[in-house]
Parts: structure tokens; C-alpha cells; sequence
């Protein structure tokens, strides 16, 4: 049972996973070049200088990379099951209608944090080659709430999309864009390092709204 | 013994009554076809049996189950298909097999891949890229392999044409009798319902027209063109008449009575007509009799 909701959702979300893998290794290798290519010809002390004082992130680049994978992943998976209210052939599967959408969801995350996990790691292993600990520690701080933004993105995007009423829906996208905006908020390097628990504890707790979403359809809510 | 049971079902949306206090059964082992008119409450039916509506008041039962508390056990024994033979387009014909075999201990793909072999698709075509007489033999084929007790079949027959209409009902009935399943099915087109089932409820709006087995209701209910002597009578049924169409002298008089006992009527109000007959109908013709033409 649970190996034929991952074949399922697996089948949905693939190419977007596959495409959202290649995306990222394009920003990490252009990432890396543009370093490499910046401390070859500026020098690496001013470069690490213009980071560690003057907040010169070099992974920019990255910032809405995982909202927009949070988002197509979200889409990708969603999507198929709205069209028609296809989610009711999901609901009707002999397996209760939380415990599904539980797995369903679940599956969906994991796979986006195992993405994000690499692409991370990557990151990580990239920075360790040019820079020293000290930069790659505060590095990894700013990352990690925009990487904990597409997880949040993930989960409200499907909040969104299960909905059964269009006005309900409107009304969640103004409060997703807000909670979203949270971690895209504008801040020097390890700005977020104090809000950083808190960040992970919203990413949480956004990851079972989807649920509620899930209730109302099966109410009959239109 | 019921396979299903609605009691008291009452429901609204918003200030709209759909129906009150509708209350009906389905014995095991019968094929049970719902009509009605647009709007008149056959989706909301639907959705509360399969779980997707809460209604403002009443219950349906499952096996015993209320509707809206199914159990795995009992959703195992229930094959449901939403109208428009909605399924995953998004798999092909293997990937859709694979999936739901993984759900039903008893899964006999067998007759899935009967009908798969009709068909004239590839084995990695999507059901997207399918026709929907050929998706209509995807979802078919499913709920046949997965072999359920009970069948619910929301409007079958949208989109198919006439072939694939009358395969799905000859197979569907041989199928139902041959396995004792029940099947409570709807459908726009009526003339399929009369091969089809064996019991028939007629919903109105707010109401049930007529319960019963379908041989009961097609020789209990009749209709008589009568051609008025007087076009301009003005004539009482009360009573008499279940509905009447009139043009002029031309009335279509649809009754549960006799010919005799209609005859009888015009005769003790004095009305006379200048032809009479009895006119042979089909489920449709009966359905629109009953339910009016608009």
C-alpha cells in the first residue's frame, strides 16, 4: 500500500525533481565559477573581506531557487489530484483520508528535503573549497531560511491547491505570501542566525495545514 | 439484507433544498439505476454515499457503516466511479494496474487486462492521450479487478458513444449477476438504464417519484393518447392523471391506472374523446412522463 503511494507520487513529481536537481547544479556550478573566477582575478583577500564585513554574498543566485521548486513540486503533485477532484478517487482508496494524504504529503517533503539536503551538501562542499570554516558557516546560516521557505512553500501551496472553494483559496494565497515573505525577507549574512529555531518551528507546523484543506473537501465544502 | 441504507436524508445548500426526509434502501445483489432531472439531487446522493458531503441531516449507510465514517474495510468493498470515468491520466495502463494492485488483497487483474487487450493502445500510452470511450474501459477494468461487493457508477455513460455504452452495460450486468455484486448506478441516458437494472428510483425535485422494480414500474405505469371531442374541455384529474400533456384536443395521459379504470373516469365526468390508445413506452418515455419535459 504505502509502496504504491510512493509509485504514484513518484510518477507525478519525477521530471520536476530531475529538472529541479539539473536547475540547481547550474546555479552551483555558476556560483563556482563566478568565485573562482572573482578570486583568481580580484584576490582572495579582498574577496573574503568583502563577505565576512560588508555582507557580498557570492549565492545570490540561489535565494528563490527552493521557493520555486517548493512551488512546481507543489504544483506537480497537486495539481493532477484537483483536476477533475481526482482526490476523491485518493480519498476512496482503502486507507483512511488523513492517513493518505499523511503519506501522500509526506512523501512529497521528504523528497524536497533530500533535494534540498543535497544541493546543500553541495553547496557546503563547494564553499569548503574556496573559503575557509568561518565563511562557510555563516553561509550556510542565510541559506537555510531560504531553503526552509520552499519547504513552507511546499506546504502552503498545497494547502492552496486542495481547497475546494476559489474564495478560500484567494484568501490562503495572501496569508502563504506573507508567511513565505518571512524568509526571503531582505538581511545581511546571519541575520536570521537568533530566528533560525523559530523559522524551522513555523516550517513545521505549516507542514500539517495541509490537512485542514483535506477536511473541508471531504465535508463537501463548495 | 441492504447493501446500502439512506434514512431521513435532508440537505441544502445555502438556503436551496435539495430534498428532505429522502429515505431509501438497496438490497444486496440488485442493480438499482437512480434517475432524475438535473438538479434534482442525484451528485448530492452520490457524494454522500461515497463520503464527499456531510448531509444537513440523515445518514446513509455502507454495509451497516455510516457514509461518513468508512472504514478501510468497508472502502475495500466499495468500487467507485466518479462521472466522467475520471481516473489518473497521468499513468498509462501498467503504472495505473500496478497502483491500485497495491491496495486490494483480493486484486485479480485478470479481467483488467480482458478489456486492456480491446483496446487499441500502447503499453505506454497515457490515459490522458486515451479516448474516453477507451479511459471508460480503464476504469471499468479497475473496478472489475478489484472486485468489490458494491458498485457505484456516477453517470457511466457521459461521453460514450453508443458501442461503448452498450459494451460497458452488457459486460457490467453479466458481470453483476454472475458475481451477486449490487450496483447503484446513474445515468443521463435513460434508454441504457432499461438493460441495465433491475430496480428503479425516479428522484424530483425534493422528492421520490417511484421505487420499485423496473418491470413493476414499466407494466404499473402507463400512457394514453386520448384526442378530445371538445378541445376546449376543461377536465379535473384529480388524481387520476400522475401527469398530463396537453395540446388542444391532444392530451398524453401518463397514470398507474388501467385503461378501464381511466375510461371509466372520463366516463363519469362525461368527457368525450374521439380516440384512445394505449401507447407502448420505453424507460425514457416513462421517465419524462413522470418527471414532465420541462
Amino acid at each position: 500500500m504505502l509502496k504504491s503511494i510512493i509509485y504514484k507520487e513518484w510518477i507525478k513529481i519525477r521530471l520536476i525533481i530531475l529538472i529541479s536537481l539539473g536547475l540547481s547544479l547550474l546555479a552551483l556550478i555558476n556560483i563556482f565559477l563566478k568565485v573562482r573566477h572573482d578570486i583568481l582575478f580580484v584576490d582572495a583577500a579582498n574577496y573574503w573581506y568583502s563577505f565576512l564585513f560588508r555582507g557580498s554574498a557570492y549565492f545570490g543566485i540561489l535565494k528563490f531557487l527552493p521557493f520555486a521548486i517548493g512551488l512546481a513540486v507543489a504544483i506537480a503533485q497537486y495539481i493532477p489530484e484537483t483536476v477533475n477532484k481526482r482526490i476523491k478517487l485518493t480519498f476512496h482508496l482503502p486507507v483512511s483520508e488523513n492517513g493518505i494524504l499523511i503519506w501522500m504529503h509526506a512523501f512529497g517533503a521528504a523528497v524536497l528535503l533530500i533535494l534540498f539536503l543535497i544541493v546543500m551538501g553541495l553547496f557546503t562542499a563547494g564553499s569548503a573549497i574556496f573559503f575557509p570554516s568561518n565563511m562557510i558557516n555563516p553561509s550556510l546560516v542565510t541559506v537555510t531560511p531560504w531553503f526552509l521557505g520552499g519547504m513552507a512553500t511546499y506546504f502552503l501551496v498545497a494547502l492552496i491547491l486542495l481547497e475546494p472553494v476559489w474564495i478560500f483559496r484567494g484568501l490562503y494565497t495572501i496569508v502563504a505570501a506573507g508567511f513565505v515573505a518571512i524568509f526571503y525577507t531582505g538581511a545581511a549574512i546571519e541575520a536570521f542566525r537568533p530566528v533560525l529555531p523559530l523559522l524551522i518551528l513555523i516550517t513545521l507546523l505549516l507542514s500539517f495545514v495541509v490537512l485542514f484543506s483535506g477536511y473541508r473537501f471531504r465535508k463537501g465544502e463548495m | 439484507m441492504y447493501a446500502i441504507e439512506c434514512k431521513n436524508l435532508t440537505h441544502y445548500y445555502g438556503k436551496k433544498m435539495v430534498y428532505e426526509n429522502l429515505s431509501f434502501n438497496v438490497e444486496e445483489g440488485k442493480i438499482l439505476g437512480l434517475l432524475g432531472k438535473n438538479g434534482t439531487g442525484k451528485s448530492t446522493t452520490i457524494n454522500i454515499l461515497n463520503g464527499f458531503l456531510q448531509p444537513c441531516a440523515g445518514e446513509c449507510l455502507i454495509y451497516g457503516e455510516n457514509t461518513q465514517l468508512l472504514t478501510p474495510e468497508t472502502k475495500r468493498r466499495i468500487g467507485f466511479l466518479i462521472e466522467g470515468h475520471v481516473q489518473y491520466t497521468f499513468m498509462n495502463i501498467h503504472q495505473i494496474e500496478k497502483f491500485y494492485s497495491g491496495f486490494y488483497e483480493g486484486w485479480n487483474s485478470a479481467p483488467y487486462w480482458e478489456l486492456m487487450s480491446k483496446l487499441k493502445v500502447t503499453p505506454k500510452q497515457k490515459i490522458s492521450s486515451m479516448s474516453c470511450g477507451q479511459r471508460s474501459q480503464v476504469a471499468l477494468g479497475l473496478i472489475l479487478a478489484q472486485n468489490p461487493d458494491l458498485l457505484i457508477l456516477d453517470d457511466f455513460s457521459m461521453g460514450l458513444d453508443p458501442g461503448y455504452r452498450r459494451l460497458f452495460i452488457d459486460y457490467m450486468r453479466e458481470y453483476a449477476k454472475a458475481e451477486h455484486k449490487t450496483v447503484f448506478v446513474t445515468s443521463h441516458i435513460i434508454q441504457d438504464m432499461e438493460r441495465l437494472i433491475d430496480d428503479v428510483m425516479i428522484m424530483d425535485y425534493n422528492r421520490i417519484l417511484a421505487q420499485q422494480p423496473i418491470d413493476q414500474f414499466m407494466n404499473t405505469f402507463r400512457q394514453f393518447n386520448i384526442s378530445l371531442a371538445d378541445h376546449n374541455a376543461v377536465i379535473d384529474f384529480d388524481g387520476m392523471a400522475v401527469n398530463i400533456e396537453r395540446v388542444k384536443d391532444k392530451i398524453e395521459f401518463y397514470t398507474y391506472s388501467t385503461e378501464e379504470e381511466v375510461k371509466g373516469f372520463f366516463k363519469m365526468k362525461g368527457i368525450a374523446y374521439n380516440s384512445f390508445e394505449e401507447v407502448k413506452m420505453s424507460l425514457e418515455d416513462a421517465f419524462i412522463g413522470l418527471t414532465r419535459k420541462y
